[in-house]
């Protein structure tokens, strides 16, 4: 790359990293050494915190997230993590009529008791 | 405002120290919440007395990053406002009590304190658990404003009553069931329990407890 294209890329670095080429070409290549690693991780991290984020709604209703999926998985529900999240937080009525369907199919938290709350209203 | 409610509330019941120390406490409480964004947090009240160290600090941590939420988001702040009641109640398995040391080094050569959990529940019975909850917190930028959330009380008084305050119930705890020499020794001390207090009745009354005893069984 030329230099102008290296400072192109370099906007927004951190001293001499956006002024001075000989120090903006090494960063500009280790940020996107590092871009191509995390168009990768990323994939990774949203799936945990799609993860994280079922667990949460179906701790609510107390059931955790592996005998959930469990469940669905014995049902053969083929919702992905994405859009069980998006559910979650959006939906919250048919998530729980998700999870009375996984609890039919895999009563796994029978020790659980959900916590007793006074109608729907308090889910969100 | 809640300051003066509270010491509207005090001013007949107790001494004028205790009430300066009350409210020097309830300011404490009070400080930094302008800060906090508290809109749609809820406040929740966790009841320490009785409960371990250990297990309910990590049920707080879990509610203080708002991990129990849906919409837990890692990179903003939304965990509920914790108030923790009855801190000098709380309890530890083992030894702990005498043996759990809590250490720090002052940055001087050889200067390495340490405290056990005696001293500083004697000193200061909320640094335990305040100490415990935030060494269970992902040490990031988040950290400082997740200590803010916390209020912690050593006893079951706090200024946040007017406030709507929900209960944490605690899950059940599955206690282990006891190491064989534990459980023989705890039946020794019952049954010497046991003897003393037949001895002393039976010296006491002895032959009327006799005649009692034939009759009844």
């Amino acid at each position: 790359m030329n230099k102008k294209e290296v400072f192109k890329l370099a906007k927004g670095f951190r001293g001499r990293a956006k002024n001075c080429i000989r120090i903006a070409r090494e960063r500009v290549e280790k940020a996107l050494q590092y871009s191509y690693r995390d168009r990768r991780n990323k994939k990774r991290d949203m799936r945990s915190l799609w993860i994280q984020r079922i667990n949460a709604g179906t701790r609510q209703h107390g059931v955790n997230y592996g005998n959930f999926m469990h469940g669905l998985m014995k049902e053969n529900i083929q919702l992905n993590r994405k859009v069980l999240s998006e559910i979650s937080m959006h939906e919250p009525y048919s998530f729980k009529a998700l999870v009375d369907v996984s609890r039919s199919a895999f009563p796994g938290n029978k020790a659980a008791v959900p916590p007793k709350k006074e109608g729907l209203a308090i889910l969100v | 405002m809640s300051t003066a409610a509270a010491a509207q509330s005090f001013n007949g019941n107790l001494k004028a120290s205790s009430l300066f120390f009350r409210i020097s406490l309830f300011i404490k409480a009070l400080a930094g919440i302008r800060r906090i964004d508290l809109e749609g947090l809820k406040w929740r009240v966790f009841d320490a007395k009785g409960q371990v160290l250990g297990r309910l600090a990590s049920h707080i941590s879990t509610v203080v990053q708002g991990k129990d939420k849906p919409t837990y988001t890692p990179n903003r702040e939304e965990g509920d406002m914790c108030i923790i009641i009855n801190a000098k109640d709380v309890c530890v398995t083992g030894r702990k009590m005498t043996d759990k040391f809590y250490r720090w080094h002052t940055g001087y050569i050889g200067h390495l304190k340490e405290r056990s959990l005696k001293d500083q529940m004697a000193k200061d019975p909320t640094e335990v658990i305040r100490k415990a909850v935030l060494r269970m917190l992902p040490r990031n930028k988040l950290r400082d404003d997740r200590d803010r959330k916390l209020r912690i009380f050593a006893d079951s008084e706090h200024p946040f009553g007017d406030r709507p305050l929900e209960p944490y119930d605690m899950p059940p705890r599955q206690v282990r069931e006891m190491r064989p020499r534990a459980r023989r020794a705890m039946i020794r001390a019952q049954k010497k329990a046991e003897q003393q207090e037949q001895g002393t009745t039976n010296t006491r009354k002895g032959k009327k407890r006799e005649e009692m005893e034939p009759e009844s069984a």
